[in-house]
């Protein structure tokens, strides 16, 4: 009777008993320093691994690899159970149970034309770190010119295995074997029991980074087969506060009135929607435009995304308790049952998932919305803003025409050189030197965060500390807009044309974002308006006007909508600079484009609202003057 | 298909001369004018004229890949039934893509069945491909038509018919409105078909010939013919798709398209001394079992219906 000192030998020792290829991968997590250009390049491996220097503290994933008998070999399914070698939890061995039976019946199936592979990654430094270094070995390997000595003791390739009738073995356990292009990926473990209940739920991640998501079909085979063969309950992530709270109730009534008067005018107008229903898909919805927005992976599927395979993670909550035997077994065979469902669908296509759709977002586990559709509110955003950009130069330009032709005829050519036509040159150094000013405050971390030692909020005051003293250098060196004698309706016009190619860039990258964006940026910018100006107007529209530049002021400024946004959500409105410090790290650690996009676009617009705001509105006169 | 003989329809009266012709010439007109009716009578009677005296085969399969499977089974077990009434091998083409027994993708390698139950192994030594994987194309399956081969091509790939033949065509697969799709990659157009019928005729290489289609918008397919002795049926009008006959859970693919199954189900209850006729196959389809219309078209076809079927 072998003696396995681990779940990682132990795991081997039965894929090899059903006569699969088995190898360790052994790796170290990345480290998290912010690099600028870690944005634009792919994850190159970081030399994580250094090759001379012992390591006992690294992660092993185990992974065996059953090969079709009659199948071609060029393409596979990976299915990945992860699970924490360091602390083994009853639920994770549940998950490697079902991993473990699928992976057995896969080994005899008679149907298998693709390669399976199953990979048990080990998760003590996170699930997405283990995932996302075996892939890149995968795909993009490194081969060292020093062979790496890792402490290999029990798992070197010299291991050598006793076999039950005395003759020894070398097993081949740690040269580095693959599988072919991926067909698509299906990573399922088993979570704990919440709440005891009458149906096992499943919930299915699917979003990647940078908002890309998997084809539909995939999604659409995993719901199928679970609720209308398997009886599971399927759902998606939402937020809970959103479920229950009074005023979208509210809304939904008002829309379930107007469906069902619409219908009783016409019966083919099905515009009603019942109350729970859009309650619960407007949460689900906001919970997906979120997570695309934030352009984080909500899983370990986003590390199969950025190698284009189709890939969705399944956590499994048991409604039973995880010591009744009965119902861990019954769990077993429908769990099975819904994994080679799966893997049978992928197993029978010619092609990866390519007629659905990849650009959409879910309101519920069997509804979506696709690009044709969300794309419609967007461009009608954003459509209007070239046309009020010319307008407002075009304004200007005919108001500084008349200005200058009243004041004097002589030298008409240095009027025209320095006013006319080419006016809006000096807004559009203003708006230069402000992206100046963005790039470097975005820069900054990367300088900051090798300070060692310090907490979240000080790195915050730093930053802050330190954006503001550049503002001034730069306005000290360049010349402050105000004195270079700009006209806030060219300074409006060019802020509104640069939010539009800002947001047009984004939109393409990661259309969640600018979509949120688009929604505080746009009335930001369109209802400014110099306070000088304002006070000509009448009381009302004066007061409200007022109002909505100080909210949308206070919503566009990215650390205020932070603490703005955890306070709705959680409910405590405490106010902690350094937790803004924590979710920018947050963001760059996983190169989210929303990043860039926060301090390239965002920050230099509300930077100019502020600007025309304040705007002291003097006619261009000094140069006149000096004639 | 039919046996016995039709009537032969009347000669066409000859035009007479006008009698302003002189008198001593009308003797020999009307020496001539006696002289082209027999030849006209001969020329009218040349079809029905020449007995029938062998049976063909045509079975066409036009799709490939493992969710087309249905496609196969319908031909092969067409190929089995027309094999079981009393057409040799050598008589019969037999046009397949041939992936799917041995597609890795099959739970019972080796074996293709077109019904659920599994009983009847259609695949086995004794299915002759005659076309098989990615020789069926448009332009071969023209060639056997129509005859006209390289000089390379062996007996057993041709249609060695003659004027006493009569020619069963079935194709499957995925069609639409005037065509015919060929593995993914071609089309056949319905006026491709019609020339080529239409050269068959010119040849004599066929007495009657039968066309059955079973795809979506199948009757579409022969809108174009106007050869005469065709007579053709297809599984649905246009506008209206074929559907298929059931899944099969443990193969994970449809095995029978409706049409065929039930064709099929027609033929079984024959055997190779039967006498049943083509109007109890046609009025055996149901349009709500189908749910679609078969169609079928008689006007190029000169005998009515209550004949015997291929035999």
């Amino acid at each position: 009777m072998q003696c396995y000192r681990d779940m990682p030998e132990f795991i081997a020792q039965q894929m090899t008993n059903l006569g699969a290829e088995v190898y360790y991968h052994e790796f170290l997590p990345q480290s998290k320093h912010f690099h600028p250009l870690k944005f634009f390049t792919s994850t190159a491996s970081s030399m994580a691994v250094k090759p001379n220097g012992t390591y006992a503290n690294f992660g092993i994933n185990t992974i065996g690899i059953i090969r079709a008998p009659r199948g071609d070999g060029k393409e596979a399914i990976v299915l990945v159970t992860p699970y924490n070698s360091q602390r083994v939890q009853s639920n994770e061995l549940l998950s490697l149970a079902l991993g473990f039976s699928v992976f057995s019946l896969l080994s005899r199936a008679t149907w298998l034309s693709k390669d399976i592979v199953w990979l048990s990654a080990d998760s003590q430094f996170g699930e997405y770190a283990a995932v996302s270094a075996w892939l890149n070995q995968y795909h993009n390997p490194m081969f060292l010119s020093h062979p790496v000595i890792l402490d290999t003791k029990m798992y070197g390739a010299n291991k050598i295995i006793y076999g039950p009738d005395g003759t020894t073995e070398k097993a081949d356990h740690m040269s580095f074997k693959r599988a072919g292009t991926m067909a698509a990926a299906l990573i399922f473990k088993v979570g704990e029991t919440r709440k005891y209940g009458d149906r096992d739920s499943v919930t299915m991640y699917a979003e990647a980074s940078n908002g890309q998501m998997p084809n539909l079909d995939l999604l659409n085979v995993v719901h199928y087969l679970a609720v209308h063969r398997q009886g599971f309950r399927v759902n998606i992530e939402t937020f809970s506060s959103l479920l229950s709270s009074s005023w979208l109730k509210v809304i939904a009534e008002v829309f379930q009135n107007l469906g069902s008067v619409l219908r009783k005018i016409n019966p083919d107008w099905k515009l009603d929607v019942t109350v729970p229903d859009y309650v619960e898909g407007t949460a689900n919805l906001a919970n997906s435009m979120y997570n695309q927005a934030l352009g984080v992976p909500t899983g370990s599927h986003g590390a199969f995304r950025d190698y284009q395979v189709d890939a969705v993670s399944l956590e499994y909550s048991p409604a039973f308790h995880l010591r009744n035997e009965n119902a861990k077994s019954s769990f077993l065979l429908r769990g099975g049952r819904l994994t080679e469902g799966v893997v049978r669908s992928v197993n029978n296509l010619l092609e990866k998932f390519h007629q659905s759709f990849f650009l959409y977002f879910l309101a519920a586990p069997s509804k979506f919305i696709s690009v044709g559709v969300y794309m419609i509110p967007f461009a009608l955003l954003l459509a209007p803003l070239p046309v009020v950009a010319s307008a407002l130069a075009d304004d200007s330009k005919a108001k500084g025409k008349s200005v200058d032709d009243c004041k004097t005829r002589g030298d008409a050519d240095d009027l025209q050189i320095r006013g006319g036509s080419w006016k809006w040159l000096k807004s559009a150094r203003v708006l230069l030197v402000i992206q100046i000013w963005a790039v470097l405050v975005s820069l900054l971390p990367y300088y900051i965060s090798q300070i060692p030692s310090a907490m979240a909020i000080q790195y915050a005051v730093i930053w802050a500390v330190l954006s503001i003293i550049i503002l001034i250098a730069l306005y000290a060196m360049f010349g402050s807009p105000y004195c270079a004698g700009v006209e806030w309706k060219l300074l409006k016009a060019t802020m509104i044309t640069s939010i539009t190619i800002g947001l047009g860039l984004m939109s393409i990258i990661n259309f969640a974002t600018a979509q949120l964006g688009a929604l505080i940026l746009i009335p930001m910018c369109l209802f400014s308006l110099p306070l000088k100006v304002q006070l000509e107007m009448k009381l009302l529209p004066r007061t409200v006007l007022l109002a909505s530049n100080i909210l949308l002021t206070v919503l566009g400024f990215p650390p205020a909508a932070f603490l703005i946004m955890k306070g709705l959500s959680k409910g405590s409105w405490t106010l902690d600079i350094g937790e803004f410090w924590s979710w920018m790290e947050f963001l760059w650690e996983w190169s989210s484009a929303t990043y860039l996009y926060l301090f390239l676009v965002h920050l230099p617009c509300w930077l100019l609202c502020i600007h025309v705001l304040l705007h002291p509105c003097h006619p261009p006169e000094s140069k006149v003057k000096q004639e | 298909m039919a046996s016995g003989r039709g009537g032969i329809p009347g000669p066409s009266r000859p035009c007479r001369l006008p009698l302003l012709f002189l008198p001593a010439l009308l003797p020999l007109l009307v020496l001539l004018a006696f002289s082209f009716s027999p030849s006209s009578a001969v020329a009218a009677a040349a079809s029905p004229g020449a007995m029938h005296n062998n049976n063909w085969a045509v079975l066409v399969c036009t799709s490939r890949f493992w969710f087309n499977y249905r496609h196969m089974a319908n031909t092969l077990s067409l190929y089995r039934t027309v094999k079981r009434l009393g057409i040799p091998d050598e008589r019969i083409i037999l046009m397949l893509a041939d992936d799917m027994a041995c597609n890795p993708r099959n739970n019972y390698p080796a074996q293709v069945f077109n019904n659920e139950n599994h009983q009847l192994n259609l695949y086995g030594d004794n299915v002759e491909v005659d076309y098989r994987g990615y020789e069926v194309t448009v332009e071969n399956f023209l060639r056997v038509l129509t005859g006209r081969h390289e000089s390379a091509v062996p007996r057993s790939k041709r249609l060695l018919s003659d004027e006493g033949s009569h020619i069963l065509l079935y194709m499957t697969g995925h069609g639409g409105d005037e065509f015919l799709k060929f593995q993914d990659n071609e089309e056949l157009q319905s006026h491709d078909l019609a020339d080529a019928v239409k050269q068959m005729k010119e040849k004599h290489r066929f007495k009657e010939l039968l066309i059955m289609v079973d795809t979506c918008q199948a009757a579409t397919l022969f809108s174009q013919l106007h050869s005469p002795g065709v007579l053709a049926i297809g599984s649905s009008m246009k506008g209206e798709n074929s559907y298929s006959h059931h899944l099969d859970s443990d193969i994970g693919v449809s095995v029978v398209d409706r049409f065929t199954f039930y064709t099929l189900a027609f033929f079984e209850k024959l055997n190779m001394y039967s006498n049943a006729s083509l109007n109890s196959l046609f009025n055996s389809y149901n349009p709500s079992m189908l749910l679609s219309t078969a169609y079928y078209r008689m006007d190029l076809y000169e005998r009515p219906l209550n004949e015997v079927i291929v035999r």
